[in-house]
């Protein structure tokens, strides 16, 4: 029953979306990357038919950093921009998503559905960025939750077409025993054009990078 | 009389390029990153009568030039950029050759 419900949780970890907005822009597919301090690896595509909701999927593979057991998740989810406001300098955002998907792992026989539900909200100007996110997963096996708050800080302020740098404050609380504490991460951010790339380092010493394409 | 059709095909010509502008330039809320500028720019791009986009964050502006003899109406602009997630608050219409404008948004950048 433990192995199980470890196991679950680490199936929930894994579905936890990447830092970045899940939608990009009309018609435009947002293809992600990511390398979580070695308890996360996870890559995600998502289509944008209109600026508020894109569809996709993804899959992860997971590590727990406390017993070392594994999962795999592969998924599909819709994305929903439930509000947008456009400020004179600054826009504000709430998203909700929601999906299915099947995981697989050390810890549990065959394969277990699993469904998610989430919402962030964020702000943003061209110097400072706020977001919060919270992801829950559910099964028949596990229900667990994963909460993201990032704080960030533009040296300059970049225009389109030049190279956007940020500095990135990242504090994350894995529910039950996934991770032990919260966890936090200080990174560096780059994007240009259509390109993100952005790496740093965990409070335990370990790489966390992401690298994110919108075309 | 066929100096007559000449006069009168000239004056023609000269009365459409007067009534379109060259560049139609939007102030918009919300411009805050490069991938706005990007879903804008993508979303302009497709409208038949663009011929080339400029978008500036500093200046909250999204500029468009118009291929010769063509116009987009506000309305349309105001639903391609409501479409893309944005919020116009004022559309001007200039005689301005982009590359001016171009220019322009270069010497004022802070």
């Amino acid at each position: 029953m433990l192995r199980s419900f470890l196991g679950a949780c680490v199936a929930v970890a894994i579905a936890a979306p990447a830092t970045a907005k899940p939608i990009a822009y009309a018609d435009g597919t947002t293809v992600m990357a990511e390398y979580g301090a070695g308890t996360m690896q996870e890559l995600q595509i998502f289509y944008a038919p209109r600026f508020d909701y894109s569809v996709g999927g993804g899959h992860v593979d997971f590590t727990s950093d406390e017993d070392g057991r594994t999962a795999h998740i592969t998924y599909a989810r819709l994305n929903w921009l439930a509000h947008r406001w456009n400020l004179d300098t600054a826009q504000a955002n709430v998203f909700v998503w929601g999906g299915a998907g099947s995981a697989s792992g050390n810890s549990f026989g065959g394969s277990a559905l699993t469904g998610n539900a989430g919402t962030q909200a964020d702000y943003e100007t061209r110097r400072v960025y706020a977001s919060f996110k919270t992801d829950l997963q559910r099964s028949s096996e596990f229900s667990d939750r994963v909460d993201t708050l990032q704080l960030g800080l533009a040296p300059y302020k970049h225009d389109y077409g030049g190279l956007a740098t940020w500095f990135v404050f990242q504090a994350r609380h894995y529910t039950d025993n996934l991770h032990s504490g919260i966890e936090t991460a200080a990174l560096l951010r780059l994007f240009k054009g259509g390109a993100w790339l952005e790496a740093g380092v965990t409070n335990g010493g370990k790489l966390q990078a992401m690298a994110m394409f919108n075309f | 009389m066929k100096r007559l059709q000449i006069c009168l095909t000239v004056a023609l010509f000269a009365m459409t390029a007067a009534s379109s502008a060259a560049t139609i330039e939007m102030t918009v809320n919300g411009l805050v990153c490069a991938f706005c500028a990007q879903g804008i720019e993508k979303k302009l791009k497709k409208l038949p009568a663009t011929a080339e986009v400029v978008v500036n964050l500093e200046h909250r502006l999204v500029a468009v030039s118009l291929k010769d003899g063509q116009d987009i109406s506000d309305s349309d602009l105001r639903k391609a950029l409501a479409d893309s997630g944005y919020t116009v608050k004022a559309i001007a219409r200039t005689e301005t050759p982009i590359a001016d404008v171009r220019e322009r948004l270069k010497e004022t950048m802070p």
